[in-house]
């Protein structure tokens, strides 16, 4: 296995990419997997956060739309992904943080399916509507799913000890900028509205 | 003016305290990708709506996710702000003479400084209020569907020519 390992790393075609002089193989490549990246997590967010309440004037149904450029992220960052690996197969796959990494792309793209056919499966007719708890929950996970992907695939560079302190840091910094968010909104909100609504707690709405 | 841009480009505090942390740079590699993602997601959606994709949609709407890029935005120059700074704890070089010498760099700052010109014309040209009055179903004007293409081609190449800075760096 380690051997069959070893012989894909040197072959001529993860040589090639790994080691010309041109800015067209390794970069390019790596650039195309952020492409990806960027329609498939991006996009997706995207209806992720419309299902859980955000930009509510959004009518959901015609979102289903962007779903085939959200499968067209997939399958170059599948298709580069394998080459990537290919470059460094031994450490990587010998790596328990690219195996995160893998994992919760799996279970990212089952929330995907799943918020899928709970926003526009066949008789869902939610528009402008709430969206049910269930569905909601779901979207959260991708979330969740997808920023445990990004940053495990970031840390897959790093010794063990780093990855650590890192992860630490990547949740204390998620968790300030939700208290932040939360604070403005919470002053925003009570700035805006007039007077006599003030007497009411602005985190009801 | 050479003197003046040494001195006020590089941050040595920043650099001393990535040196510090091992933590600093793989959280700002992490949020700048964050970044990106929420600027491709939340601009970048408008965009394809306007180029024609989901017409189902109307884009006023669709400027809601805005807020959401602009954030992204922010994170990216914020973390990239950081990774420039104190470029010396990565790489043994001012980061004065990494924006000078540095490419990939320089065009993808071009290509960021293009990209607000393409957001000022969208509104100079009144293409934003054009597009504020597209209902469901209804075809963008030209002029608005090339300024919104630019702006996802200009997107994209400022993510390429940042994932080719390493390239042309010493």
């Amino acid at each position: 296995m380690w051997d069959a390992l070893e012989a894909i790393e040197n072959s001529g075609f993860a040589t090639w990419v790994r080691e010309a002089p041109t800015v067209l193989a390794y970069s390019t490549v790596l650039a195309l997997h952020t492409f990806g990246m960027a329609f498939l997590v991006g996009l997706s967010a995207m209806i992720a956060l419309r299902a859980l309440g955000f930009a509510r004037s959004v009518p959901l149904a015609p979102m289903e739309k962007f779903f085939p450029l959200v499968f067209v992220g997939f399958w170059v960052n599948a298709v580069t992904g394998v080459v990537l690996t290919m470059l460094a197969a031994r450490s990587l796959l010998s790596n328990p943080d690219f195996y995160v990494k893998l994992t919760a792309i799996a279970g990212a793209v089952v929330s995907l399916r799943m918020l899928r056919a709970g926003l526009f499966g066949a008789g869902v007719k939610l528009d402008t509507g709430p969206v049910p708890l269930n569905t909601r929950i779901v979207a959260v996970a991708m979330l969740a799913f997808w920023a445990v992907a990004v940053t495990a695939g970031r840390f897959t560079a790093y010794s063990w000890y780093v990855r650590k302190q890192s992860a630490v840091a990547v949740l204390v910094a998620a968790f300030l900028m939700l208290i932040v968010r939360h604070v403005a909104a919470r002053v925003f909100a009570s700035s805006n509205q007039p007077l006599a609504s003030m007497a009411t707690p602005a985190s009801s709405r | 003016m050479e003197v003046f841009l040494r001195q006020w480009i590089e941050w040595p505090s920043v650099a001393a305290f990535i040196g510090a942390h091992s933590w600093v740079w793989p959280l700002c590699e992490t949020f700048h990708f964050f970044g990106i993602i929420l600027l491709v997601g939340g601009v970048g959606m408008f965009d394809l709506r306007v180029l024609g994709m989901a017409r189902g949609l109307p884009p006023v709407a669709l400027k809601r996710f805005i807020p959401w890029g602009v954030f992204g935005f922010t994170l990216c120059v914020v973390t990239g702000l950081v990774f420039v700074t104190g470029m010396r704890s990565n790489v043994p070089m001012s980061a004065y003479d990494v924006i000078r010498t540095d490419v990939f760099l320089q065009l993808k700052l071009v290509f960021i400084a293009f990209a607000g010109v393409n957001l000022l014309a969208f509104y100079v040209t009144g293409m934003s209020r054009a597009v504020d009055d597209l209902g469901p179903g209804d075809d963008a004007p030209g002029l608005a569907k090339l300024i919104a293409g630019a702006s996802l081609f200009l997107w994209l190449g400022v993510i390429y020519f940042g994932r080719l800075i390493p390239e042309a760096l010493g």
